[in-house]
């Protein structure tokens, strides 16, 4: 094998994930967050210049080497001297300064790589400026003289990362995606490996909504008062990873808890993390109203009040017609807010209900005698769910076809950073 | 960071992990130069085999790895290397020591795995200098072609060890850059505080006379030669060795490493300049009255 | 600034302030066009003379107007293969965010480093002397910042040459 294994690099509003393709899990997984000296005020205005030639300031010369990145950043984030900075905001890299340095630790430290010798798969989210994948290829080209580049779109991933699943035959690139991490959910559909656009829905509900919801839920019933505050939002974020699962029935539900609390109730145990006292909470009801904010946000906001069954219906009817059956076939999920047990179900039981509502209502309005067939509702879980897009992008950088599709460093030179704006979508079959 | 670390991190941390809470795992990786490692657990979950392929082991093993592995991880290594690696260790999460000290210096000793490796043929070099300061005469040149294109040569004499890069810049830029980077590498010792520092001289196209007679050296104007020059007092004891054969080993990184970060800390200059220009420009933009444009049916148009 | 770019400053200012005076004009040989004459080339009678202006061998301005549009190169001062890769690299970084400079050419002229095309849209809606201002000031500064970023390079790799080395001596 000549080739080193390409790159994949999915970074994150909130997190990142690095690693190389054919594993089946990033290597790092950190924050996109970066500590760098001085104050957080004072970044905007961009690079420590040694502002005069001989001046003590280029003497030192290399302040720009003395960050931390990921963990290590938070954990700095005290030291006196340094500012802990977020350099992408909703998706998009907002600093790219700070971005390329983030990028240049990942690669030298944690990864331990020559960039020269390494194909580079990097994700981008639905709607980026071409501008913004100029700037990236423009760092990736000319900094670190990578081999090649790859710019996936990340629910294009997330779509091949549903290959890996069993109940997926045909790899096909044609798909509703729901993304839903941290900050924010979307529901992306894409039609043979391009996002349509206009038909994107953002749902300001996610992990963090969710991890405050159970935490509210806590405290009215008074489980919260043994834990000490600063440690209640990670309990609450605790008892959503282990606990919780989305219900058929919350109404049987909360029937079933009632009846036998012994059975469904189950027991949390924490310790301070500072003082290391124990203790316990009982964790009941948010088990199933946690996830449920999602089919039913009136329970949580009361800014937000559309279930998410009905929103990607909403965007599949504003997909073109032609591509409405795929779109419903293939409902892939990504991203840990996706992870609870039963959520495909349900979602796929409440959007079959809407559709075939409308297919009824249809051909009431019509008279006809004629019945349509049917339109097939399918939700796809898998295992990768959590990292779908990094795995995704693992998946079709471990093709053959990648080394083609790539931009390679001579076409770069050729062309210069407008060869970006195009991209070639490989490894479906259909 | 400055200096790069010569231990891997993956290896440190996916280790670690597992000595915690073992699990099946099958991972590839890699670190600088060609090294490509392969942590599985193939039998049992506690069991971890960590493979590593190099470019050139056949040569490490004519400098002595094996024995520097077998001194390191004695019967971790494994006698049936996975098919396309190199070298295999064998490690059992059961068998290591519970005291957290010495996990750690566990872990991290694995985790230098390629440096030891490497290493093998300095220990030699410097054994033979011990060997040559009673007689006389040169050591064997060692060679170690550990990238496509370039290769590291140690040479021991009876007062000295000369280690040798050949370096090779694909790009214009990293070209010159390296050059800058080169010359004060040779003009630094200079410095009153650094002149205990190894001596280091180079040349860019001519090789130097230790090795001016191997075949097939490249004669191009990519090409550059950088020698250290190691004395005695730069491996005099074990602790001072180990520390001259990781810095060494990773010169060609660290080298490459800081013409890329240059090359980062050039873009961020130029982006505050050009933001700064930019902000001249728009000075010039005279304030364009913007009345509200509407469609005959009363919409707004906006313009984004 | 030094003395002996000010004069060479100042020929560049007024001649660009003098070659300044654009009007709208529509293309003759293509109907309902409208080109920036110094581009298209199409009618002769429409394009002045060309102008040099050299500091030295190294150092010139090229300003070639017409009616409707001028077009000005730069040639930026290279000393050595330091200065000459510095400066293809900013002025590429620059051209590469051509959209947002409104001025500037995508690419330079032959035998010139950068190039800006003015157009008499320009001049109508921006400050001309503000043009002027700024072009002045980029050919003042780009000397400075790639001196600035070659001594930069320079104390860098001294840095990272003596953090080596100490490491290596201990």
């Amino acid at each position: 094998m000549s080739v080193l294994a390409p790159i994949i690099c999915d970074n994150g509003t909130g997190y990142s994930k690095v690693g190389f393709a054919g594993n089946s899990d990033p290597s790092f997984v950190f924050p996109t967050a970066i500590a760098t000296r001085g104050s957080a005020s004072q970044s905007a205005r961009a690079p420590a210049i040694p502002s005069k030639p001989g001046h003590l300031a280029s003497k030192r010369g290399v302040e720009d080497l003395d960050f931390f990145i990921g963990d290590e950043a938070l954990a700095n984030a005290k030291t006196p001297g340094y500012g802990v900075h977020y350099p992408i905001r909703h998706g998009m890299i907002d600093n790219w300064d700070h971005m390329e340095r983030y990028w240049e630790q990942t690669i030298f430290k944690y990864l331990r790589a020559e960039p020269e010798d390494h194909y580079f798969l990097l994700t981008e989210p639905p709607l980026n400026a071409p501008e913004n994948r100029e700037q990236t290829a423009e760092i990736f080209f000319e900094s670190f003289n990578i081999k090649g580049l790859y710019i996936a779109v990340q629910a294009v991933l997330a779509l091949a990362a549903s290959w890996s699943s069993n109940r997926v035959t045909d790899r096909t690139l044609t798909g509703t995606v729901i993304d839903s991490g941290d900050g924010v959910t979307h529901v992306i559909p894409c039609a043979e490996g391009y996002v349509i656009g206009s038909a994107i829905k953002h749902i300001p509900i996610a992990g963090r909504d969710i991890s405050q919801f159970v935490l509210n839920l806590m405290r009215e019933r008074g489980e919260m008062v043994n834990v000490p505050p600063e440690d209640q939002l990670k309990v609450a974020s605790k008892v959503k990873e282990n606990y919780s699962y989305v219900c058929q029935d919350i109404v049987r539900e909360f029937r079933k808890y009632d009846e036998e609390p012994l059975k469904y109730f189950e027991r949390y145990d924490g310790e301070h993390s500072v003082t290391g006292r124990k203790y316990g909470v009982d964790v009941g009801y948010e088990r199933f109203l946690a996830p449920e904010i999602f089919f039913n946000p009136e329970i949580y906001s009361s800014e937000f009040l559309t279930p998410l069954p009905e929103i990607v219906d909403d965007v599949i009817q504003q997909s073109p017609i032609d591509v409405r059956r795929g779109l419903y076939k293939n409902i892939v999920l990504s991203g840990g807010s996706t992870m609870f047990q039963h959520f495909g179900n349900r979602l796929k039981r409440d959007l079959k209900q809407i559709v075939d509502r409308r297919l009824d209502a249809n051909a009431t309005a019509s008279g006809s005698h004629l019945r349509s067939s049917g339109v097939d509702v399918d939700v796809i879980s898998h295992k990768r769910q959590r990292y779908a897009v990094w795995f995704g992008g693992s998946l079709l950088a471990s093709l053959p076809d990648f080394y083609t599709s790539c931009h390679t460093k001579a076409q770069y030179d050729e062309v210069g950073p407008s060869i970006c704006r195009r991209y070639q979508i490989f490894g479906s079959s259909t | 960071m400055i200096l790069l670390e010569p231990h891997n991190v993956i290896i440190q941390t996916t280790v670690s992990e597992k000595l915690q809470k073992p699990s099946s795992l099958d991972v590839v990786f890699v670190d600088y130069d060609n090294v490509r490692f392969h942590l599985s657990t193939p039998d049992r979950k506690t069991v971890l085999l960590l493979s590593m392929h190099i470019r050139c082991w056949d040569e490490l093993v004519k400098y002595g790895a094996l024995d520097v592995l077998q001194r390191e991880y004695g019967s971790l290594l494994s006698n049936q290397v996975e098919p396309e690696y190199n070298v295999s260790l064998e490690i059992d999460l059961e068998q290591v020591p519970a005291d957290p000290e010495a996990r750690e210096a566990f872990v991290m000793s694995l985790a230098l795995l390629k440096r030891n490796a490497l290493a093998a043929p300095f220990e030699r070099g410097f054994a033979t200098q011990k060997a040559l300061e009673a007689s006389a005469g040169q050591g064997e040149l060692m060679q170690i072609h550990y990238r496509d294109e370039e290769a590291m040569y140690i040479q021991a004499a009876p007062d000295r060890v000369t280690v040798i890069f050949s370096t090779v810049f694909r790009e214009e830029t990293d070209r010159i850059f390296g050059k800058v980077f080169l010359q004060e590498f040779v003009d630094a010792r200079r410095q009153p505080s650094i002149q205990n520092a190894p001596q280091v001289l180079y040349s860019s196209r001519d090789p130097p006379l230790e090795i001016r007679h191997v075949p097939g050296l490249r004669n191009s104007d990519d090409i550059g030669y950088v020698t250290f020059v190691l004395f005695p007092r730069h491996f005099g004891n074990a602790e001072i060795a180990a520390a001259t054969i990781s810095q060494t080993q990773l010169f060609r990184d660290y080298l490459h490493y800081h013409i890329k970060c240059s090359k980062a800390y050039m873009h961020s200059r130029m982006r505050f300049r050009v933001t700064e220009f930019q902000k001249v420009l728009n000075r010039a933009k005279t304030e364009v009255a913007t009345t509200e444009r509407k469609t005959a049916s009363g919409r707004t148009m906006v313009s984004r | 600034m030094s003395n002996v770019l000010r004069p060479y400053l100042a020929a560049v200012r007024s001649t660009l302030t003098a070659a300044l005076t654009l009007e709208d004009f529509a293309s003759q040989v293509v109907e309902r066009h409208n080109k920036p004459e110094v581009e298209s080339a199409t009618s002769k009678e429409v394009l002045l003379n060309p102008l040099t202006i050299s500091r030295n061998e190294n150092e010139r301005v090229l300003i070639e107007p017409s009616i409707n549009s001028i077009r000005l190169s730069i040639k930026i001062k290279q000393a050595d293969e330091i200065e000459r890769i510095l400066c293809n690299k900013f002025t590429r970084f620059m051209m590469q965010r051509a959209e947002s400079f409104i001025v500037l050419r995508r690419k330079p002229v032959a035998g010139y480093d950068i190039s800006f095309l003015i157009t008499n849209t320009h001049t109508e809606t921006m400050l001309k002397h503000k043009i002027v201002d700024f072009i002045i000031q980029f050919m003042e500064e780009v000397d400075k910042e790639i001196s600035e970023m070659k001594l930069s390079l320079n104390a860098r790799a001294r840095i990272v040459a003596e953090s080596y080395l100490t490491a290596l001596q201990s």
